[in-house]
């Protein structure tokens, strides 16, 4: 799920962008420091949307860095058991198949797979139907729900399944392309 | 409490988990006569008409080899039914046990009285642990429903793996770690070893699974197994609930309840000589276990005889206070005039009102009994200070020869001349008080504290006496 938040930091700025456009050095490094972090309490850190105040400055002892208080808004993405979300497969095997929602890693192990669903091992693994109507192999779009998280400080993994209703590929690579 | 209906749970979850256990080794070939499957029923049953129990009686009662019975034991300690507790003991100190057996209800009496060895042996006792049971059979229950159900709707499970070289167990969170880069199998982050999906063990053992017709088929068999698993469960299901709101049956430790039972044993009995060996053994030192139940220790607070103590302190104070040896006039003298009064006040105290006010109120006695400690250290300080002055004298005299004797003639001279010292004292006291009663402040309500401190001023003072002596004179 997603949530727009604020968050705040405290950015040590190196004295060379001390000058005119410090803020807006502040900004892109504060961005390029925090997009894309996890951590265990707010999820992944999807986008800073904007600032909200920055602090005084404190320059630091012997270095001459200046870290600001900054606090700003961002969209952080966290994953909870029992939502539904929509994942590209990026590896399929004996076991199950993993797959990629954004920044989170979904595990689905083949028992929760459909029962009708088995797998094919070949040059492109991938998990089919005996009348091989509907396929899951790399790069298919599943529709799956997240049943179980494992949140770290920095890594959050989820365990999905696809065996209910309205669940499983949305789009097949194959027909698509 | 009553210990049937824990007794009819232990018997029921024996037959419903331990039927076929079997405490061979699994390298034992099982051969039809070393089967011994259903021995845990029966050992089990049999605990559950005794409390604590020695093994090596229970294995004779049982007529089983001793081993075998200590290894089923173990097994049920394991399983958390039984708690067991090994001590060394001489054999005398094992007849405590029997006395303690003999004095249950069963009264099983065993013919062990034979060997007096003073040697230690280990003997292992193993009671039933009821409170425990109650709670391993509703958990072992939960487990099973819970797995089963898991595996009935396993949408809902995260998969877990297990690794059959080290046994060691992932869930499907670890997946991410366990994928290996070679094929397409999930391997032990210790081992290597390929993990194995662990739910497929259950009921698929049998079936290949792969064919949807052997999955259908297996949730069916589950289902099935649930199903009779409620059915078979039933009457220990229900025990388990008639049992929830019952106190359960507590034996307490090995110890406790041997007390308990010889205690128990006595009291019914009468007799606490003939039959108990408890009594015998004292002396032996039976390694490890308490002294035997010797009755209830009662401390009785005699309040009186403090007060008779008082009394006669006081008389004995008074009565000769007349004598008057002149140079404790001189060390009484010097006295301030507080300390006067409050000195004052304290033999009045002391003198006449003990024995009338003791009556009224708690406090005085209290203050009597204060008083009464003071007094004996005045005392005590005075015969101290009064030898001190005595061997000074002496060896000032220089007569090494003597020196001896005197100081053993001063050693029981104390005895008498302590009384001495201190009635005088108080003589001296009472002497002042006559001179000086009209200025004395009537300090009546003067804590205990005061006096204490008066008595050590009072015996400070002595020893630089002569400057009060001539400022008062003066």
């Amino acid at each position: 799920m997603f949530f727009h938040i604020v968050l705040e930091r405290n950015m040590q700025l190196h004295p060379r962008h001390f000058g005119r456009d410090l803020r807006e050095k502040l900004v892109s490094k504060l961005m390029k420091d925090v997009e894309g972090t996890c951590s265990g309490r707010h999820g992944f850190v999807v986008a800073i949307t904007g600032i909200e105040n920055v602090g005084k400055g404190l320059i630091r002892d012997g270095t001459g860095f200046v870290t600001f208080p900054v606090k700003y808004q961002c969209v952080v993405f966290r994953p909870f058991k029992g939502e539904i979300l929509e994942a590209v497969v990026t590896m399929v095997n004996k076991m199950g198949f993993f797959a990629e929602a954004g920044p989170v890693q979904i595990f689905v192990s083949n028992h929760l797979i459909p029962d009708d669903m088995e797998f094919q091992s070949g040059d492109m693994p991938n998990y089919t139907t005996s009348d091989g109507s509907v396929k899951i192999q790399k790069d298919s779009e599943v529709r799956l729900k997240i049943i179980g998280t494992r949140v770290d400080a920095t890594e959050i993994f989820c365990i999905g399944t696809i065996k209910d209703d309205f669940l499983g590929v949305i789009s097949d690579p194959a027909t698509a392309s | 409490m009553s210990v049937e209906p824990f007794n009819r749970l232990v018997k029921l979850a024996a037959r419903a988990f331990y039927d076929d256990i079997t405490t061979k080794g699994d390298n034992q070939p099982k051969t039809g006569r070393s089967d011994n499957r259903g021995i845990a029923v029966v050992v089990l049953d049999a605990l559950t008409r005794r409390q604590w129990v020695r093994e090596e009686d229970l294995a004779k009662d049982l007529k089983l080899h001793s081993k075998q019975l200590r290894r089923t034991l173990r097994f049920f300690e394991e399983e958390k039914l039984v708690t067991r507790d090994h001590r060394k003991e001489t054999a005398k100190g094992a007849k405590i046990y029997s006395a303690a057996v003999a004095a249950t209800v069963d009264g099983l009496q065993n013919g062990r009285e034979g060997d007096e060895k003073i040697k230690l042996h280990t003997h292992s006792y193993c009671c039933l642990d009821y409170a425990q049971i109650y709670d391993v059979v509703r958990y072992r229950l939960h487990r099973m429903k819970k797995k089963l159900k898991d595996e009935l709707d396993n949408k809902n499970t995260v998969q877990e793996y297990i690794c059959p070289n080290c046994g060691k167990r992932y869930t499907a969170l670890d997946a991410l770690r366990l994928i290996s880069p070679d094929d397409e199998y999930f391997h032990c982050e210790s081992c290597n070893g390929e993990l194995v999906a662990e739910s497929d063990k259950l009921a698929a053992q049998e079936m290949g699974d792969g064919d949807d017709n052997a999955r259908r088929r297996r949730r069916e068999k589950l289902k099935d197994m649930l199903q009779k698993m409620e059915e078979q469960l039933k009457p220990l299901m229900e025990q388990l609930n008639r049992v929830k709101d019952l106190p359960v049956p507590e034996f307490g430790s090995l110890q406790a309840w041997e007390l308990r039972a010889n205690a128990a044993g006595r009291a019914g009995n009468g007799d606490s000589t003939a039959n108990d060996p408890s009594k015998s053994s004292q002396g032996l030192g039976y390694g490890g276990t308490p002294m035997p139940f010797l009755g209830e220790t009662k401390v009785e607070v005699a309040f009186s005889g403090v007060e008779e103590k008082a009394d006669i302190k006081s008389e004995n104070a008074n009565s000769p206070m007349k004598v008057l040896p002149p140079w404790m006039i001189k060390q009484g003298m010097n006295l301030t005039k507080e300390q006067r009064g409050e000195v004052k006040q304290e033999l009045k105290m002391e003198g006449t009102s003990s024995p009338a006010e003791l009556s009224d109120d708690k406090k005085t006695t209290g203050k009597d009994d204060v008083k009464n400690l003071q007094d004996e250290y005045v005392k005590a300080y005075y015969a101290a200070l009064l030898q001190r002055q005595r061997e000074q004298e002496e060896a000032e005299k220089g007569q090494q020869e003597r020196s001896n004797t005197n100081i053993s003639n001063g050693v029981n001279g104390t005895s008498s001349e302590r009384q001495v010292g201190v009635k005088s004292k108080r003589d001296d006291d009472e002497g002042d008080d006559d001179v000086e009663w009209e200025e004395a402040p009537p300090a009546g309500n003067t804590g205990e504290s005061y006096k204490v401190n008066d008595l050590n001023v009072q015996a400070d003072a002595s020893g630089d006496d002569d400057d009060d002596i001539d400022w008062e004179e003066g």
